[in-house]
């Protein structure tokens, strides 16, 4: 940790680094096998869905070839419901240009598979970040000045938390909108208790730190208080916590998507492609295989991730 | 007073961890006896291994800390034991008493213990009478019902007001001293002959300390039950102790009979120690601190492990790891670690002093070696 | 404090939680598309019934005096009326509470009746195989969603190995005529159990998989305290340590992880009764929401946060049962 030379005046002391260093935690982190295996997948992951981002025509252009049909149009004499390489079944034998299959309407279903990441990263980061920021903000001011603000805040998560999340998130879509921006919105709610309970919780335990009593004493402002001391020291179980919620906010979203909730058709996504999987389950058993798959392997990887940095980042407490 | 046999007897013992930074050597070498109804004192700065050695006698080191080398023998029965294996390497001796038989026979029958932090160590969701009443079971095969009777004996006896009454409370319903106490009656409840106890009072304040001392001594001349007494603080051991082992890094540094250790120490780490207690009946202008810190046991300095904070190194310091010899005038054994002794015959003499460089605060210092 | 007086002290924090969720639906409510009077009675209601409700309800009174006689209405019990099924909420919702309760009862009690040893031998042999084995199993059970569990079992067992129903449960008290293939109550019985494994295994998973892996975790850090150190000095059985000394201790933190995983198993259940086609109250709110049907949408919203908060009242009285030092005063 590095400390500059310190003036007098207590409002511009030096930015000290959280207590947990980033270079440090993520050195500490390689050295976790299971951590870098989740990394790259993780990368690999987001690869995927940025990929995913590039404008579709303009893909389309570059790529056309037999080889991959456009996810998002099927083209005249597409076959649907291909079975993946080396089976065969009522609709025909499986070929290499498309490798797991074709969906209902001929589109391949490896790139449907990878632009799906795309809603699921979207989603997820999009909520876990809102999550977070919100959370953060009322959990450290309900922890840090306590009192009624405090029970007022806590109140309302309580009663946030209350409701079983997917059925809020349902509920709420209901009654505002079935797309992808509320379905946004509604997971970004949910997420925001989660956060703010966390903080608090943390603000609690390092607000009667001896060096907070200190800087009050020397007379530093709350907020500055709050971003200098109090946050980057509750920064190890939020990092943790923010990993997992990813994943977790993934599921949601599938199971969201699953039941019609979410982005509509024809932009893909994992859970709406079990969905319409569901309905061809003896023709085309494998087609309710690949979304799930996919969908278990990166909130497995976040999961591991998440893992991976709490047993790197708490362990200090147990040394 | 003493018999021919020690009760305990600890030779040689050595316990490390293997952790991902390396080899932890917390016990390194440790000789000490017990005899019948003595106080024995382990004294020692945090970390000098004294927890460790106290676990490694009722074999109660878990990974991955390991008992690795030494012999200790309770009334002859060896509870560690040694020998040569095919490769040349140590192994455990087959004289060695089974898991099942330390469990059944040792612990808790023979030799009992008392922890630090009684709040920690008492089970908070049963109650202080049912862990009590268990103990007592289990070591001296009583059936339920007059285990019962006898922990409220006991705990009549540690001085626990309505012990009828307090058996059905839980731990948390009890201050600091009463569940002190509490631990104090399950380690004599057993009726061991010996007792091995870990800074009992530490966790205490002073006044409370004082009571629980004094019926630790009451106890003791009652039923003649031996103590090691397990402590950082010098005062404690004046009080109780009738002999002292002081550690320093895992490794004894001087033996004595208490008023010898005292009045005619031998040993600089033991005298520093002794210098740096404020005492009420003199004014100074500084205290006395030790310089430096306790270097961590991974990575021990060379020759004798006090020897870049003590105030006597010479170069002959740095190369030789001295154990500890009697060096007494008397008839009565007091070993210490330390090669200004001439019976160690090292050429301590002629050898040249270690002068310090400054460290940052602009002290003086002895030079401190990096090793390997 | 006793544990009577705890729990009444716990019941009466639950009030104001049930309000918000009251508060909450309301919310929503008005939200929706469409006039309150829609919402709550639905297109085809009649004079007479708008009237009546004009009263209940207060449609035409301002926001506050409208909460405040939704509020009321909610106590009376009085959730709207369900445009589809032409029946009061309440009743819709109790016809198919038992099913949805049954399907978490039997995946909860799968969840711990797997998860707690699990979670203990994985405690007890650290790093050994079994202990690797339950890890890896536990991550994919927290990273797989349900329905898609579901889903794969339906293709195995229901389509290509035909051995289990896919279709609705079997509810133990359905007359006998109503079951295919039943001639007594113990042939329905049989059905019941039939129809309820699959679904209880999709949705039970991620419920075992979190809870073994924080029976693991509390388990060591119990067994790792000073008491079951001291235990350990006296003599005492490993065995009896872990199952007496170290179990109580540390199944403190798994009972709050249970009373997080019911929300969950709430959202859960939805998602498995939709994959199963099984009448409960899940499947209630999908259709609800297909039809349009708002008064059921919410009576099924506010009804599910009120089984949430039972929940968790129940968990908390659970765990103050376990550990003594919650009712204390003092501390």
């Amino acid at each position: 940790m590095s400390t500059e030379s310190a003036d007098t005046d207590p409002e511009s002391e030096p930015e000290y680094e959280a207590r947990v260093g980033g270079l440090h935690a993520l050195s500490r982190l390689l050295d976790d096998t299971t951590a870098k295996i989740s990394l790259v997948l993780i990368a690999i992951i987001s690869a995927m869905a940025l990929f995913a981002f590039i404008d579709a025509e303009f893909l389309d252009y570059q790529l056309a070839s037999t080889y991959l049909y456009h996810p998002l149009r099927a083209e005249g004499g597409a076959q649907p419901l291909l079975p993946p390489v080396g089976l065969s079944n009522e609709f025909g034998t499986g070929v290499w240009a498309h490798p797991i299959g074709t969906d209902t309407r001929g589109r391949d279903l490896a790139v449907r598979i990878l632009y799906g990441s795309r809603i699921a990263i979207q989603i997820a980061l999009v909520s876990t970040t809102i999550g977070v920021v919100v959370g953060t903000i009322v959990g450290a001011v309900a922890g840090y000045y306590g009192g009624w603000v405090d029970d007022v805040l806590m109140r309302f998560v309580e009663i946030l938390y209350s409701i079983p999340f997917l059925v809020l998130v349902i509920a709420f879509m209901a009654a505002f909108g079935r797309n992808l921006t509320y379905a946004m919105i509604g997971v970004s709610i949910i997420s925001v208790p989660i956060f703010g309970r966390l903080i608090r919780s943390e603000v609690l335990s390092i607000r009667e730190e001896t060096y907070v009593e200190a800087a009050q004493a020397a007379g530093v402002k709350d907020r500055n208080i709050l971003r200098r001391h109090i946050i980057p020291n509750s920064f190890a179980p939020v990092v943790v916590q923010t990993t997992l919620q990813m994943g977790t906010n993934i599921l949601i979203v599938a199971g969201l998507s699953f039941l019609g909730f979410g982005a509509q058709p024809p932009t893909p996504s994992w859970g709406q492609m079990l969905s319409i999987a569901r309905n061809y389950m003896l023709p085309a058993p494998w087609f309710s295989v690949w979304p799930g798959v996919a969908i278990l392997v990166t909130v497995m990887a976040f999961n591991i991730l998440g893992d991976g940095l709490r047993d790197t980042l708490d362990p200090r407490l147990n040394e | 007073m003493t018999t021919d046999t020690p009760l305990l007897r600890v030779e040689n013992l050595q316990t490390q961890f293997n952790t991902a930074e390396g080899t932890v050597r917390a016990v390194d070498g440790i000789s000490f006896e017990v005899h019948e109804g003595e106080t024995v004192g382990l004294v020692g700065e945090s970390g000098a291994g004294k927890s460790v050695a106290i676990s490694s006698v009722l074999r109660l080191v878990e990974s991955p800390g390991e008992i690795v080398g030494g012999e200790v023998q309770f009334r002859g029965e060896s509870l560690i034991s040694f020998e040569e294996g095919p490769n040349g390497e140590p192994r455990p001796a087959p004289e060695m008493l089974s898991d099942k038989e330390m469990r059944e026979r040792i612990r808790g029958r023979e030799i009992a213990t008392i922890f630090q932090d009684p709040m920690e160590s008492l089970n908070p969701v049963f109650t202080v009478g049912g862990q009590l009443q268990e103990f007592i079971e289990i070591n001296r095969d009583l059936p339920p019902k007059d285990a019962r009777d006898v922990a409220i004996e006991t705990l009549r006896e540690v001085d626990i007001p309505k012990p009828e009454d307090r058996f059905g409370d839980y731990p948390h319903e009890f201050s600091g001293g009463m569940r002190q106490r509490v631990l104090i009656a399950m380690a004599m409840a057993c009726q061991p002959s010996l007792i091995l106890a870990d800074e009992p009072t530490t966790a205490l304040d002073v006044t409370v300390e004082g009571e629980i001392l004094n019926l630790v001594s009451t106890l003791q001349e009652e039923y003649g039950t031996s103590l090691v007494w397990v402590t950082h603080d010098l005062a404690v051991v004046a009080d109780i102790c009738d002999r002292v082992n002081v550690m320093y890094l895992g490794q004894i540094a001087e033996q004595a009979e208490v008023n010898e250790l005292f009045y005619n120490t031998k040993h600089p780490y033991t005298q520093a120690l002794l210098n740096s207690v404020p005492r009420p009946d003199k004014t100074v202008e500084s205290l006395n601190p030790i310089k430096g810190v306790m270097p961590e046991a991974i990575n021990p300095p060379s020759g004798c492990r006090f020897h870049p904070r003590c105030p006597d190194a010479r170069e002959i310091c740095r190369e030789i790891n001295p154990d500890p010899r009697d060096v007494s005038e008397t008839s009565v054994v007091h070993n210490a670690a330390c090669v200004k002794h001439d019976v160690f015959d090292v050429g301590y003499n002629a050898s040249t002093p270690i002068q310090g460089a400054e460290d940052e605060f602009g002290e003086d210092l002895q030079v401190t070696e990096e090793t390997q | 404090m006793s544990h009577l007086q705890y729990s009444v002290k716990r019941l009466l924090q639950a009030i104001p939680v049930l309000l918000g969720i009251t508060s909450i639906t309301f919310l929503l409510i008005n939200a929706m598309p469409g006039s309150p009077v829609e919402v709550m009675l639905g297109p085809t209601a009649t004079e007479e019934m708008i009237e009546s409700a004009r009263v209940r309800y207060g449609f035409d009174q301002p926001l506050h005096i409208r909460y405040v006689k939704y509020i009321i209405a909610v106590l009376g019990g009085d959730l709207g009326r369900s445009i589809h099924y032409g029946v009061p909420v309440t009743t819709k919702i109790l016809e198919r509470l038992p099913v949805t309760l049954l399907l978490l009862v039997s995946s909860f009690t799968f969840a711990i009746s797997v998860a707690i040893p699990l979670g203990i031998a994985s405690a007890r042999r650290r790093n050994q195989p079994i202990d690797h084995a339950s890890r890896v199993v536990s991550l994919i059970g927290v990273s797989t969603p349900n329905f898609w569990i579901g889903l794969v079992l339906i293709i195995v067992f229901g389509y290509y190995l035909q051995i289990l129903p896919s279709n609705g449960l079997v509810m133990p008290f359905t007359p006998i005529s109503e079951v295919s293939g039943a001639d007594s109550r113990l042939d329905v019985l049989v059905e019941t159990l039939r129809s309820l494994i699959m679904p209880t295994i999709a949705l039970g998973t991620l419920q075992m998989a979190a809870i073994s892996r924080i029976e693991r975790s509390s388990m060591l850090e119990v067994l790792g305290r000073d008491y079951i150190k001291l235990a350990r000095a006296f003599g005492v059985k490993e065995s009896v340590i872990s199952r007496k000394h170290a179990f109580r201790n540390a199944q403190l933190p798994v009972v709050t992880i249970i009373g997080l995983q019911l929300t969950s198993a709430l959202g859960g259940a939805v998602l498995t009764e939709t994959v199963f086609n099984i009448n409960g109250m899940g499947r209630l709110i999908i259709q609800a929401i297909r039809t349009q049907d708002y008064a059921l949408i919410m009576g099924t919203t506010l009804f599910f946060g009120f089984m949430f908060v039972v929940g968790t009242l129940l968990t908390d009285l659970t765990y103050a049962y376990l550990d003594p030092r919650v009712t204390y005063d003092g501390e």
